[in-house]
């Protein structure tokens, strides 16, 4: 009955209005996707937002953090830094607590999470005792909170995110505007 | 069939059958058969307090006369402008996107700041366009002329349906293919003499003024 109905506008569109339909879907993730790498070319990082796990009292699980990655920020001790572990998918949210710095400019630092009790040196690959520029996605330079959390959700319930893409795109391809 | 044939024939003043065989409704249905016979015969039905279905189905129905009852040719010029434009924006997220795949993200970036700024270009082209070039014209027909030897005269249809309200405003303009000169009728009226309270579109209400509009361009120009 329901279903039925709405289908009828589909049915009675020609071609060039059911291509329009399409072309308007693929717009819409078009603008989307041209945002996202616009700030990835804008801030430097290859992953300009992310989502904090946990570094209270700073940040709380849910929190979207802003980055930017440019070359001539010197990293310095205090700040926050996304940085990834070799072999790990996960960029890990925390605070440099150490750097040794050489004089070509070359930089090896240590981190620590604030709500941990130890540095991440068992973080670390085997073997890896410090961090180089080469492993930082990105510095904190703002942050959004409680947002994220809708991204968790959909990272631990896989199905909710694919019925919610599947009926965002059903309706736009359905909906003549 | 052949008593459907003769009725069919009888009939064509009052411009509907055009001699399907099997189809017992003989409104203002189309030409078409096969599956799309079903769709096209039935009357429109929508949701009426959807101000936007509305406007498309009065759209669509304005146009289905102009093009069957008056047998215009339709030319797609316009339309294909918006489409070719969304098309080249698309194509280049595409190439964005496949580009940054292959070559990770920093050797990749002034690739990905070229395709950006050029789909946000497209962009305003797309809305420049709509704005200005196409305006709310949603149909563009061309009447070719018997004798083959003038220009087509065009026939051009635009409507508009503010939010929430309900006055339905259609005009059709005449651009006459030798002394292109512009000539336009319109009418406003409310949506609720054309839908019956069931949301379906009533085409008896709605042919008329239709056909009104096209024959007060029509006979200026016998005048002339």
């Amino acid at each position: 009955m329901l279903s039925l109905d709405f289908l009828d506008d589909v049915r009675r569109m020609n071609k060039r209005q059911l291509y329009y339909q399409v072309l308007n879907f693929g717009m819409i993730v078009s603008s989307a996707l041209m945002i996202w790498k616009g700030l990835m070319v804008i801030t430097g990082s290859e992953s300009p937002i992310v989502v904090v796990l946990s570094m209270e009292p700073a940040f709380h699980r849910g929190d979207l953090l802003f980055l930017t990655n440019r070359v001539e920020d010197p990293i310095r001790v205090g700040e926050i830094v996304v940085f990834r572990i070799e072999g790990r998918e996960i960029p890990i949210v925390h605070r440099v607590l150490k750097i040794h710095e050489k004089q070509n400019g070359h930089i090896k630092f240590l981190t620590k999470g604030d709500n941990n009790a130890v540095d991440d040196r068992g973080l670390y690959k085997q073997g890896q005792h410090w961090l180089e520029k080469k492993d930082v996605v990105g510095r904190a330079r703002g942050f959004v909170p409680y947002i994220g959390i809708v991204t968790i959700l959909m990272n631990d319930y896989p199905k909710f995110k694919y019925a919610v893409l599947f009926l965002l795109g059903l309706f736009v391809l359905v909906h003549r505007e | 069939m052949a008593a459907a044939a003769v009725q069919g024939g009888r009939s064509g003043g009052s411009g509907g059958c055009s001699g399907a065989g099997g189809a017992s409704n003989c409104g203002t249905g189309s030409g078409r058969s096969g599956l799309l016979d079903k769709i096209d015969d039935k009357p429109v039905k929508i949701d009426k307090w959807d101000g936007s279905a509305v406007k498309n189905s009065l759209d669509d129905s304005a146009k289905k006369v102009l093009l069957e009852k008056y047998k215009y040719v339709e030319n797609f010029g316009l339309i294909d402008g918006r489409l070719t434009i969304c098309t080249i924006s698309c194509f280049f997220a595409i190439v964005a996107l496949i580009w940054d795949y292959m070559h990770p993200f920093p050797e990749s970036k002034p690739v990905l700041a070229l395709c950006v700024i050029s789909y946000f270009v497209m962009m305003g082209i797309l809305t420049i366009y709509t704005s200005y070039k196409e305006k709310s014209i949603f149909l563009v027909a061309h009447r070719k002329d018997p004798t083959g030897m003038d220009p087509d005269d065009i026939w051009q249809l635009s409507s508009s349906l503010k939010r929430f309200d309900d006055k339905y405003t259609l005009k059709l303009t005449f651009i006459s293919g030798r002394t292109k000169q512009q000539r336009e009728a319109e009418f406003t009226k409310s949506i609720a003499k054309f839908f019956d309270h069931s949301g379906t579109l009533v085409m008896d209400a709605y042919e008329p003024e239709i056909s009104r509009l096209h024959d007060s361009l029509a006979i200026e120009r016998k005048i002339k």
